[in-house]
């Protein structure tokens, strides 16, 4: 991607004013997108993304510069730009970097490019037929496949040089159901780490019938009802509760500056003795998995939460220096265009002893939240929000009428506490995470939880 | 390599490829960004990003590509892949170049003194900033965020129809965010304010009070009783709502079918106090700009007349489905994305009173200044939104206490129709900006 000896030139031009660190990452990657509308390809893109970033630190101080233009001058002319944000002297420095040998734990069979773009659109095509066939309540579909390609080389003076390739894949799956003025969606958004076996393994007609039921119940359902209720969340996107509620309050980025709920609080109970949390890029072809993160340190499987107790945190570089504990391969960024910080891969909660079917039988009244949209959080505060797209009304045990547009709010902590059933069927959802260093693909996962209490927003 | 002469290279490579009409689209952005905590810089950006995107006709249908790396090994790539694209593309939509004319309106979008504003002023105000803010008041433990940033935005369309058009536009602008606390609770306060012309303009110790007495007028909030209350959504939260009625008023969206307002052409769609225009040419609006992302000109549209819808917001193709005109509302995100329809400078008209006087007004009701969960709370098909919120009580005209912990509920729809009064506090900070809205009672979930 670039030659050893300019990387070094550049590296070297970075620690001019008195640097005492610096990375260069270069990103190459291609992406490619379909759109089907009602079972018409709209839209179809493909681009190549191209640019590279260079990373000073001085203790917690960080300067960050990227540019497009990759020629030799310019390059040295950015990291030389970038190095006037130090105002020190030149330290000593010895420049050995030392090639790592590829790591790949994940197996990539058949490449993006692997397939042309008529096969693809045919993938599209099942979805919308599956979907439109379903029931005349669905009048729209709008079915999206996506894939990228990113190599990247990362270097840095503390001798890293790796380079590393992320193969990602996606389908959406969205249908609308309309009745008079009325209008639903459902959807749905399996993706990738590896090669495009996996969408030509997906069950694409199950997914496009699963999204048109849910738009169609949803059309149908009541909205939820106000106040504070037992609320049973369902697995797999459920998860995206932890991800908002604690997930983003373990992060460096927000724990190295006191600026977390969760700060200075390992060792304590932050949780029920039921919970038991990780973050984890190395799960097998997982949409949020890497081989390396973005600061070229190996993903690895960290423990968040332990029966309750809190036992770590997602660790990047500058969070380490902060806190004076080590790195633990969390630092992401959505592309060179962001300065890399803490962020989750695949982030779930362990799977407990209960039945399903025995938490919603043990549930007298309450809200059952089959699908959840996204959500939000003010780590600083710990207060949570997020949208619940599909859902039931539990009475003496039993899920009855369907309802939606509820909005789940709490604080992280309490919620955590809260939490007194953990089934046994743990599954994971996919979604993409916006936070300082950009979108980046992610994993939420959870078996089916149940909270004591939680208030539901509805009308 | 220079941009002309790539496409040039890229026009004359592309013939042979078997493209008839070809058009480029160029990007570059330039910006600079400073960020303080504890009186230090933490953090300096300097970032140039810059694009092109093609599109080009092949068999009556326009294949898109695009790529950062502006060098000849990308020739080939773009051109292969925009070939592919248009092979596969079935929507039958007639979407053509669009031809040069001789006349656009003019936005004077940039200003050479902010373009080359010296870092130095931007730290010393970056830390005037954090020390006001600190300053301001004793709960304030901490400032999470504050930073300074300019950039500088140019853009070029050119294709081979005769299409060259060129703009430059530049900015500043100041962010603050603080976290206030007492007891243990903790509440946050956030405000950043822009120029377009002069950085002499933006008063940052304004921006910190502003940032502080927000945090800090919510120290003790409380959660409140579920019911049925009546709202005022101050500007920034009535911006948030009028957003998800904006993307009905999309052509492209309507098209699709995923518009509540299709079919509602010359329709009553809000209450008869509802003004909605679109001023691309507008001087001061940060989305100001004489030529959208198709070269289109631009111009002003009344979109809501006292409540009726009179017109959708179009693009050249999205236009020609209605029969009408573009309204110069081609939008393209960058240069990664196709061409979509999106406003430019969309703006719910004002009232005649301050949002204060609205609050005296009021006997009951909650004044919301937060909206979180935005993104998925609110269904921009159906207009029902369920977000959660924060804000004051209002009892007998005064702000009584501040409020967490709530949701509100209702449809953005019904909600346009029950307007009670609009301030007069709009200013054009995006976009999409509304002032704030006197709305009748919509459901709160809380205790």
């Amino acid at each position: 991607m670039l030659s050893q000896v300019l990387i070094e030139k550049m590296l070297n031009a970075a620690l001019e004013t008195g640097g005492d660190f610096a990375e260069v990452f270069v990103e190459d990657k291609t992406n490619s997108t379909l759109n089907m509308v009602g079972g018409v390809l709209e839209k179809a893109v493909a681009g190549r993304d191209f640019g590279i970033g260079v990373r000073i630190l001085k203790g917690s101080f960080c300067v960050y510069a990227y540019t497009n233009d990759f020629t030799e001058e310019n390059l040295i002319k950015v990291a030389r730009s970038a190095a006037q944000g130090i105002r020190g002297k030149k330290q000593d420095m010895v420049l050995n970097l030392l090639k790592s040998e590829k790591i790949n734990v994940h197996n990539i069979e058949i490449p993006n490019y692997g397939v042309g773009k008529k096969e693809k659109v045919e993938w599209l095509r099942r979805a919308h037929i599956a979907a439109k066939e379903y029931d005349p309540v669905i009048t729209q579909t709008n079915m999206t496949y996506s894939d990228s390609i990113q190599h990247v080389l990362i270097a840095n003076t503390d001798g890293i040089l790796v380079e590393d390739t992320r193969s990602r894949n996606m389908m959406n799956f969205l249908a609308v159901a309309s009745s008079g003025s009325n209008m639903e969606t459902g959807y749905l958004n399996p993706g990738f780490f590896g090669g495009l076996e996996h969408i030509q393994n997906l069950d694409i007609e199950s997914h496009a019938k699963e999204v048109a039921r849910s738009a169609k119940t949803i059309l149908n359902a009541d909205f939820a009802p106000s106040g504070k209720f037992p609320v049973i969340i369902d697995n797999a996107f459920g998860g995206v509760l932890f991800h908002e509620a604690c997930g983003h309050g373990l992060e460096a980025t927000c724990v190295a500056d006191n600026a977390s709920v969760f700060s200075g609080k390992l060792g304590e109970y932050i949780a029920s003795p039921l919970v038991s949390a990780y973050d984890d890029g190395t799960i097998s072809n997982k949409w949020g998995s890497e081989n390396v993160d973005d600061e070229g340190m190996p993903s690895q499987r960290n423990v968040l939460i332990e029966k309750g107790i809190l036992k770590g945190y997602m660790i990047d570089k500058i969070g380490s220096r902060k806190m004076g504990m080590a790195p633990t391969g969390s630092a992401r960024r959505e592309s060179y265009r962001y300065s890399p910080t803490s962020r989750m891969t695949n982030t779930f909660i362990a799977a407990g002893d209960s039945k399903p079917e025995d938490i919603i039988s043990n549930t007298e009244f309450g809200v059952f939240a089959k699908y959840m949209g996204g959500g939000s959080v003010n780590p600083a505060t710990g207060e949570y929000n997020f949208s619940v797209s599909e859902g039931y009304m539990i009475r003496d045990g039993k899920l009855e009428e369907p309802i939606k547009g509820a909005a789940l709010i709490g604080d992280g902590m309490d919620t955590l506490k809260k939490i007194d059933m953990v089934g046994d069927n743990l599954d994971y959802g996919c979604g993409l995470c916006g936070a300082t260093s950009g979108n980046i693909p992610v994993t939420v996962g959870q078996p089916m939880l149940r909270v004591s209490e939680l208030t539901v927003g509805g009308r | 390599m220079n941009i002309y002469e790539f496409q040039k290279q890229l026009f004359e490579k592309g013939k042979q490829y078997g493209f008839s009409e070809m058009e480029v689209f160029y990007s570059s952005n330039k910006s600079t960004t400073v960020s303080v905590r504890n009186e230090e810089v933490v953090d300096y950006k300097i970032a140039e990003v810059l694009g092109l995107s093609f599109r080009g006709m092949y068999m009556d249908k326009l294949g898109y590509s695009y790529s950062e790396n502006i060098s000849e090994e990308s020739v080939d790539y773009i051109l292969k892949e925009a070939l592919e694209n248009a092979q596969v593309i079935e929507a039958q939509d007639d979407e053509e170049l669009f031809e040069s004319i001789e006349r656009y309106g003019s936005v004077n979008a940039y200003a050479e003194i902010l373009a080359n504003l010296p870092v130095e002023t931007m730290i010393e105000s970056a830390l005037q900033m954090e020390k006001t803010a600190l300053q301001a008041d004793d709960r304030v433990k901490q400032v999470l965020e504050c930073n300074v940033s300019k950039s500088v935005y140019e853009v070029a369309i050119i294709n081979t129809r005769g299409l060259n058009c060129h703009s430059k536009s530049s900015s500043a602008n100041a962010v603050v965010y603080v976290m206030a606390s007492e007891g243990d609770q903790a509440a946050t306060g956030f405000y950043y304010d822009f120029t377009l012309t002069d950085f002499a303009r933006l008063d940052v110790n304004h921006i910190a009070k502003t940032a502080v007495a927000e945090a800090v007028s919510k120290l003790g909030a409380v959660s409140l009783p579920s019911g049925s209350y009546p709202i005022i959504f101050r500007y920034d939260t009535a911006t948030t709502l009028l957003s998800a009625l904006v993307s009905n008023l999309s052509g492209e969206n309507v098209e699709k079918g995923l518009s509540k307002l299709q079919h509602k052409l010359n329709e009553k769609i809000a209450g008869s106090k509802i003004d909605i225009f679109e001023d691309p040419l507008m001087v001061g609006a940060p989305g100001a700009t004489t030529f959208d992302a198709e070269g289109f000109p631009t111009r002003k549209t009344t979109l809501i007349k006292s409540g009726t819808l009179l017109s959708f917001l179009h693009n050249r193709k999205t236009a020609k489905k209605f029969g009408a005109q573009s309204t110069g509302n081609a939008s393209k995100h960058s240069y990664r994305s196709t061409i979509a329809v999106g406003p430019h400078n969309v703006y719910l008209k004002p009232g005649r009173r301050s949002v204060d006087e609205l609050v005296q007004s009021s006997e009951e009701g909650i004044f919301i200044i937060e909206l979180h969960g935005t993104h998925a709370g609110i269904n921009s098909v159906s207009g029902d939104f369920s977000l959660y919120a924060g804000g004051f009580l209002i009892e007998n005209g005064n702000l009584t206490k501040p409020v967490n912990q709530i949701t509100v509920s209702g449809n953005i729809f019904d909600l346009m129709n029950n307007v009670d009064e609009l301030a007069n506090d709009l200013k054009i900070r995006g976009n999409i900006t509304a002032p704030s809205i006197k709305v009748n009672r919509l459901d709160i979930s809380g205790q």
